[in-house]
């Protein structure tokens, strides 16, 4: 069963900018400290300054899988010209685990957005086998689809996405 | 009809003045403004009008079209960027109206989700600890007399 319109996943255009269509089947919970993400949450970078606590679903300890964090708003959401910024990736994580048990590629780069409100999205994706995945030469204008198709990792399983402004943001809101 | 004329004779005197166009010496073409008998044969010819000498004409015909037209054609300009501006920022207003509504409305979706699932995991609890409260009961009653519960491992 496909994701309904009403998703926040649809809604929030991450289906779209960054994601083709899937049908979540793995577990992912995501958490940053006491916090943990349900999409469209609002976070700013002090609160996301260390790498979140991962833990995946999934039954079979002999299925590995692969976590993406990226940023499709940069430089800003109004002109994304640099979509997206790969902030962290971990490959071979086995299923029931967390990024604790996986390899750390791309290391966790905090997200710091200077203008507009940012949506960080994490996706998570099955491998078909282990170490069968490789980091990219760079952050910058990285493109998740691409780096799927590349690594067929298919569809993704699982994803989140939260927002992120500057810490002194006025959250969108001026009166 | 005298007054027209010394207007447009103030006028290209000004003119010429100005744009220091070193042909015939000013004082041979310009009569002297106060005389009003004159104004047949000495008054210089309006710069619009096509005269002997073409020259002089040219140059200042295309001084003060260049600088009537650049300076029409400047707030043209300026009009047209005005208004190419005001909506370039409306459709990025536009834009951003979008995305916010996008975001208060996928944030919105999800927290109804998360009622729904809350629900369901809050009555699956209470259900459970029910049962767990039951199976105590039961258990607390055929406690009451006293039991071997464990046997001596020698």
């Amino acid at each position: 069963m496909s994701l309904s319109n009403r998703d926040p996943l649809v809604v929030g255009r991450v289906v779209g900018d960054v994601l083709e269509c899937f049908t979540r089947s793995i577990d992912l919970k995501v958490t940053y400290g006491q916090r943990e993400v349900t999409n469209g949450l609002d976070l700013r970078p002090s609160q996301v300054l260390n790498k979140p606590r991962v833990e995946i679903g999934g039954e079979d300890l002999r299925n590995f899988y692969t976590l993406v964090m990226v940023d499709p708003d940069v430089p800003s959401p109004s002109n994304p010209h640099l979509r997206e910024y790969l902030h962290w990736l971990v490959t071979d994580i086995p299923a029931t685990t967390g990024t604790n048990f996986g390899n750390e590629i791309v290391s966790y780069e905090s997200p710091r957005p200077n203008s507009g409100i940012h949506r960080i999205v994490l996706v998570l994706f099955r491998q078909l086998g282990r170490q069968t995945v490789y980091e990219p030469g760079w952050r910058q204008q990285f493109n998740t689809r691409e780096f799927a198709s590349l690594y067929n990792l298919g569809l993704p399983v699982a994803a989140v996405f939260y927002n992120c402004q500057r810490e002194s943001g006025c959250g969108g809101r001026r009166s | 009809m005298e007054e027209v004329w010394k207007e447009i004779n103030l006028a290209s005197l000004h003119q010429r003045r100005q744009l220091n166009i070193d042909h015939e010496p000013l004082n041979q073409e310009l009569p002297p403004l106060s005389s009003s008998t004159q104004h047949g044969s000495f008054l210089p010819p309006p710069a619009t009008v096509l005269s002997l000498n073409p020259h002089s004409i040219d140059t200042h015909f295309d001084e003060s079209s260049r600088f009537g037209c650049s300076e029409k054609k400047r707030s043209q300009d300026s009009d047209e960027s005005r208004g190419d501006r005001r909506h370039k920022r409306m459709t990025k207003n536009r834009e951003s109206a979008v995305r916010s509504r996008a975001r208060k409305q996928a944030y919105i979706n999800e927290l109804e989700l998360e009622i729904v699932h809350l629900q369901k995991e809050n009555a699956r609890l209470k259900r459970q600890e029910e049962q767990l409260k039951m199976a105590e009961a039961t258990q607390h009653q055929t406690k009451k007399i006293l039991q071997r519960s464990w046997t001596c491992p020698f």
